[in-house]
Formats: C-alpha cells, structure tokens, sequence
C-alpha cells in the first residue's frame, strides 16, 4: 500500500515539472498518427482500388500489360513495408537519404520524414485491407449495377466503396491505433512524441517507473477513446434500424373520414356508459365473425 | 410481328472445357414476352446472362438493332443500360434506400436530374406497390418486396427489353404470387421480357413464346399452346410430364 501511495506522489511530482512536456509529446503523437493514418488510408485505398480493376483476356495487350505490372509493383511495396520493422525503415530512409545524395538532400523537418515513414507503412496494410473489403462485397451488387448500364467507375464509386469502406472501418480504427502506439518508434530518429519525453526526463532524473506510469495510463487513455470514437463512427454509418412507411396510398389516406352511426367522431363528447356500449359491441361483432369462419 | 430487337446468332459458351451452350439461335421481336423452360444446368440462366453481357459468349453473335454487341470495341455499359435484368438474388444495392435504389441508375447513366429521376422512379415503385417503402433499407424488407423493387429499379431505365434470371426462385412460396402478379400486369402492358423460369403456369398462361432448352440446346420452341399441349421432341414431353401431377 506505502508503495501505491509513494507511485501516486512521486506520478504527481513529475507531472507538476514536466507535466507539459507530457502534454507536449502526447500531442505530437495524436498530430502524428492522425495525419499518418489519414495518408495512409489514401495510399491503401488507391493501392486497393487499382488492384481491382478487372481485365480479361478480349482486353487489348497494352491495358492488361499495365494492369498487371501495378498489381506487381503494389505486391512488391506491400510485402517489403509489411515484411520489415518500421523501426528500421526509419532509420533507413532518415539516413539513406542524405547517404545517397551525397548529403545534398536530408528531410528538411522531423515532422515530414516521420510522417512520411508512418504513412507508407499505413498504406502497406491498408492496401491489403482495402482490396479485402473490395473482394469481400457480394458479386451479385457489382451485376446489379452492370445490368442497369454502369461503367466499373460508377460501380466502384456509387456502389462498392461506399459498401468496402464501412466494412473496413474496424481495420482503420485498428491501423490508427496501432499508429497511436507505433509511432513511439520515431524517437529513433529523433522525433519528439510521447515517449520520447519518457526518456528525455527520464534522463535527467531516475524515476523510471512512475514516468512508466504516466506513459501507459497516457497511452491507454487515448487508444480507448479512439476505439469507443470509432464504435460511434460506425454505428453513424450504419444508420437508423428502423424506417417510416410513406402513406401514398389512396384507400388509406380515407381511413380517419370514415363514418359509421357507432363511432360518432373523434370530438364528440361521449358519457363512460356509451363508450363501454360501442366496445361490448365491437367484441361481439368480432366474436361473431370469427364464429362464423 | 414487330420490329426485330435482338437477334442471337450461333451463341455458344464454354466454361474451361465444359460446354454450356452450343449454337443457340433465337430472335426476340418487340412485344414478344418468351420464357424459357428446362433443367437445372441446361443452360438458361448462362443464355440470359450471356444476353446482358455479363458473360462473354466464346462465338457467336448477338444482334441489338442489327448491331452485333459481342467482341472488341462494344460500348457494354451503353447496351446494358437499354436491356434491364432482374436477377435471382434481387442485388438491390445494399448501401441505399429503395428510392436511391431506383433513381441511382437514371442520374448516373442515363443523366437525367435528380427531379425528374426520382418521379420516374415513383412512378414505377407505385406501379409494384413499393411506394410505402421507398425510405427502407434492402435489409428491412422481404425478399418478394425486393424484387418488386428490383423491378421498378429495371423499368426505371425505360429498357427496350428486360431479362428475368429465376425471378421467383429465391422467394418463399407466399411471396412468389405478388412478383409473378406485377410481371404478369407488365407482360399486358406489352413490355418486351425473356423470362427463364420454373413456374410453368406463368410460362403457359402469360408467355407469347416458350422455348425448352435442354443440354445447352434450344430443344423444343413455339406458342404455349405447341409446347404444353402438344410437345414433339421426347426429352420434352418428359421434362412436362413432372408438372404434370400438380
């Protein structure tokens, strides 16, 4: 229990000095994966949707050469971002670069090359995960849409992504999330977010574990308000369970002018006994049809 | 007769080494409301679909008008769009309302406005008694309901004929009497329709032609009256025969 109470004083006492620091670094984590996130589903979704454009064999040779080199080129990106540490890719694309050029060309900013790094790698797995949401809808709506003489670009846009993207949003709440933690990787190059700050003021004092703390409770507090942000994103797209008839229908639009010597209208004014009357009356009524089936 | 809208000329179909159809030859003339009977697997649903496009023929011809739409060069969108199918599973686009479901089509491919589309779709939905539902989602309603969109969603590209893949085949029983009612109310109207079918009371009772195919041949064609009251070819007389008892 001592313990307990000395981890909340001493997460205290850290979080009165550097507490904006924290701030700071969480903050550029949220920028960071948000903008990365948000790239990277593009470059999936472009990955995705080219890698769907269906080809047969009475198309001329130069579109199926075509087709078929990006399908190449977009297996060959995908396995060689999702199959390496991202980790590495930083380190090898920060300091490739200026390696290559002779120092004549470096990231000019923190900010782009981390960005850059996440992004490619976001868009490695969404493409995977776009052309799965793409494949996974039913044939049967890609001939509907055919049959009534739609080209595969009013297919895919009218059609089939809007079905595709709401299935995959689980795995672009995945991917941001994983961005929300991943990211703490691009210390390596030196870019400061959340953890990051972990080990700067770590540095300067010795209290690893509480600033340990801070880091997960941090993390934790963002992935869950994401993830409970995400849930209510997808029920908004699902859209209400439940729909309203629309009365277009002549006989019904009739049904409050009926008239009938019992039912008198809506605004009479009726005492309790002659309103009992007309029920015992309907019951019989109905009795009495139902005998005589 | 009326003027000649598609020509089908030595239509045959392979899946790999499997041959599906071999050398069909039919016209459909305007006005003409033909169903199409046999087997399972004997290849009417391929017809049809070969028909729409949606497969490719491996030979043969078919003429829209005169103008062959099998090959290299054939604008499928822009043929489609005058030849509407209603299929087996309904394919009612998921992501949209009945309504959208029938306007989508028109504003896409045909350019109209947005106006003038969704009366031209109410005026369809009302005719197959959807209009109560145009604000329902696909999910929401009964398979005979979708397809009496499925319907309306068809005529609303004002086709010069449309195509009927099994249209009852996925409903239940009470369900199939209001889709076969609504087509029958079309077939009066003179609406141009190539029906492959199971229900041999619609193809006897509604249809101007009945063609049995069988083995991915046109076995057998001719008025209702020839083919039901007085089949010729043997393999008919016996696919008829289990009718027969009902």
């Amino acid at each position: 229990m001592d313990k307990v109470i000395k981890l909340g004083q001493d997460i205290v006492l850290l979080w009165k000095n550097y507490g904006s620091a924290y701030l700071g670094g969480v903050w550029n984590t949220l920028a960071l994966a948000t903008v990365a996130t948000l790239i990277g589903c593009i470059i999936g979704l472009v990955c995705g949707i080219l890698n769907t454009i269906p080809y047969t064999k009475q198309d001329p040779l130069p579109k199926r050469f075509l087709l078929k080199l990006i399908r190449i080129i977009i297996r060959a990106y995908v396995e060689l971002f999702r199959g390496t540490p991202m980790v590495l890719q930083a380190v090898f694309i920060y300091y490739g670069l200026p390696y290559f050029s002779g120092n004549t060309m470096r990231f000019e900013s923190m900010w782009m090359a981390a960005i850059l790094i996440v992004s490619i790698n976001t868009g490695a797995y969404m493409a995977e995960s776009v052309r799965g949401g793409i494949i996974s809808i039913d044939p049967g709506q890609t001939e509907g849409a055919k049959a009534i003489g739609m080209t595969h670009v009013q297919t895919m846009t009218s059609v089939i992504l809007p079905q595709a993207l709401r299935n995959i949003m689980p795995q672009i709440g995945n991917n941001f999330i994983i961005n929300v933690k991943d990211t703490s990787v691009m210390f390596i190059i030196g870019f400061t977010e959340f953890f990051a700050f972990h080990r700067y003021i770590t540095g300067v004092n010795n209290m690893y574990f509480p600033s340990a703390a801070i880091e997960m409770i941090g993390y934790l507090t963002l992935t869950l308000v994401f993830s409970f942000l995400l849930r209510w994103v997808e029920k908004k797209m699902d859209g209400s369970d439940s729909y309203e008839l629309v009365q277009t229908d002549a006989l019904t639009m009739s049904a409050g002018t009926y008239s009938h010597p019992d039912r008198g209208t809506p605004f009479d004014e009726r005492s309790k006994e002659h309103r009992e009357r007309i029920k015992m009356g309907l019951k019989n009524r109905n009795g009495s049809m139902r005998g005589g089936r | 007769m009326g003027e000649t809208i598609l020509q089908i000329n030595h239509l045959s179909k392979s899946f790999g080494t499997h041959e599906v159809l071999k050398d069909i030859d039919f016209t459909v003339q305007k006005g003409d409301v033909t169903s199409i009977i046999g087997a399972s697997g004997s290849g009417k649903s391929t017809l049809l679909r070969c028909i729409n496009l949606l497969e490719t023929p491996s030979s043969g011809e078919i003429l829209y008008h005169g103008d062959n739409v099998v090959g290299r060069g054939v604008n499928a969108p822009a043929y489609r769009s005058h030849v509407g199918m209603v299929f087996q599973s309904f394919n009612l686009f998921s992501n949209m309302i009945v309504l959208e479901n029938c306007i989508v089509g028109q504003v896409k491919v045909l350019k109209r406005s947005r106006e003038e589309a969704r009366q031209h779709a109410m005026h369809y939905l009302e005719k197959v008694g959807m209009a109560p539902y145009i604000n329902a989602k696909p999910r929401q309603i009964s398979g005979g309901q979708k397809q009496r969109v499925a319907i309306a969603r068809a005529l609303a590209m004002d086709p010069e004929v449309l195509l009927f893949d099994e249209p009852t085949s996925a409903l239940d029983p009470e369900m199939v009497g209001e889709v076969l009612s609504v087509m029958q109310e079309l077939a009066r109207e003179g609406m141009t329709m190539l029906v492959v079918t199971h229900e041999m009371a619609f193809a006897r009772d509604v249809s101007t032609h009945v063609v049995y195919m069988s083995d991915g041949v046109i076995c057998e064609q001719g008025s209702p009256e020839e083919v039901f009251g007085n089949p010729q070819k043997e393999s008919t007389k016996e696919f008829l025969a289990r009718f027969r008892s009902n």
